[in-house]
């Protein structure tokens, strides 16, 4: 790695935008990333910087259950954001559905079958700190080339 | 004046901006990650009966042993499990889960083992109770411990039949 794929790599890390993605949750994920942005948890602190378009975006933190509807969605937005990307997914419902899982509308399945997450943040809704953590540790994984979207196609380019 | 005041005042503090890394503290009737006692649990499943989500899922190797499976993946925190476990074997935690890397792993899955034992009177595998349990239902009885449900069953009969019957009678009846 020389000099500048050194200083791009660290660049990622210390200023990952993110990009928010409601997925048919409760606003429950959604409420507790307001907090994150404000002085008292200050996520900017770390570079984050919250975007309102997929194509700025570095981390997409996806929140709420998985419906038949918003698959699409996700599909179509994870495809619109740059390379790397990293995703983060919120709270137990992206998991598994928590307790919408068995719905005729719901996917009851992880997130995992749909986009490659790389880190998941349990709660419900997970605390702002618990949040901040996910983002530090996606920007980590940035920095690193460990994302799973990086592996991927660090994989298709050797082939 | 009172504005000029405020400013001042400010520029003296120190920031409120707390460091990723500076958890406030939480309450302590925070609802958190959930501990699981095998040494209280009685395996009755009212947990797993009471939650919503199906976080919690029992599964069993018969004759061996009872586990007890809990997915922080699918679970909301709602405490009714801590709420309705008759021998409090199940606490909710007062720190909050941090963030993991996979969904498979790396403690979002949770399992705890209950280990059958043979009763003393006929030897079926069972799951034993805890001692306070015991005392509360059965008696303190020290012969009638280790008893599977069964027995025990069959030795509170036998001394409600001795108390109401009285043992020349019996006799007699055979």
């Amino acid at each position: 790695m020389n000099l500048i794929e050194r200083v791009i790599a660290i660049s990622r890390r210390r200023s990952p935008w993110i990009c928010r993605l409601n997925a048919g949750s409760c606003n429950g994920c959604d409420i507790e990333i307001t907090p994150l942005l404000s002085p008292r948890y200050d996520a900017e602190q770390l570079g984050v910087e919250l975007h309102g378009t997929p194509k700025h975006a570095d981390i997409v933190l996806i929140s709420g259950t998985l419906t038949l509807r918003s698959r699409e969605a996700i599909l179509d937005i994870y495809a619109q954001v740059p390379n790397p990307k990293a995703v983060v997914a919120l709270g137990s419902c992206p998991a598994s559905g928590n307790v919408f899982a068995g719905s005729p509308l719901v996917l009851s399945e992880s997130l995992d079958s749909v986009v490659p997450v790389d880190v998941w943040v349990p709660g419900c809704p997970p605390r702002p700190q618990a949040i901040l953590d996910g983002i530090a540790r996606a920007a980590k994984l940035l920095e690193d080339g460990a994302t799973k979207s990086q592996l991927e196609s660090r994989r298709g380019r050797l082939s | 004046m009172a504005m000029l005041k405020t400013i001042l005042g400010n520029l003296l503090r120190p920031p409120r901006t707390r460091d990723p890394a500076d958890m406030p503290e939480v309450p302590p009737v925070y609802r958190g990650a959930l501990a699981h006692d095998a040494a209280r649990c009685t395996a009755c499943g009212t947990c797993a009966f009471v939650c919503a989500p199906k976080a919690i899922t029992f599964t069993q190797e018969p004759g061996v042993s009872v586990s007890w499976h809990f997915f922080i993946g699918q679970c909301s925190f709602c405490g009714l499990c801590a709420q309705n476990c008759p021998t409090r074997a199940i606490s909710l935690q007062a720190d909050a889960p941090g963030a993991t890397n996979s969904a498979a792993g790396d403690g979002l899955r949770l399992e705890s083992v209950i280990r059958l034992q043979p009763c003393t009177r006929c030897g079926a595998a069972h799951v034993p109770l805890p001692d306070a349990t015991i005392e509360a239902l059965w008696g303190v009885e020290e012969a009638e411990r280790g008893y599977c449900p069964e027995c025990r069953r069959r030795a509170a009969s036998e001394k409600l039949r001795a108390a109401f019957v009285p043992a020349e009678e019996a006799h007699h009846d055979r």
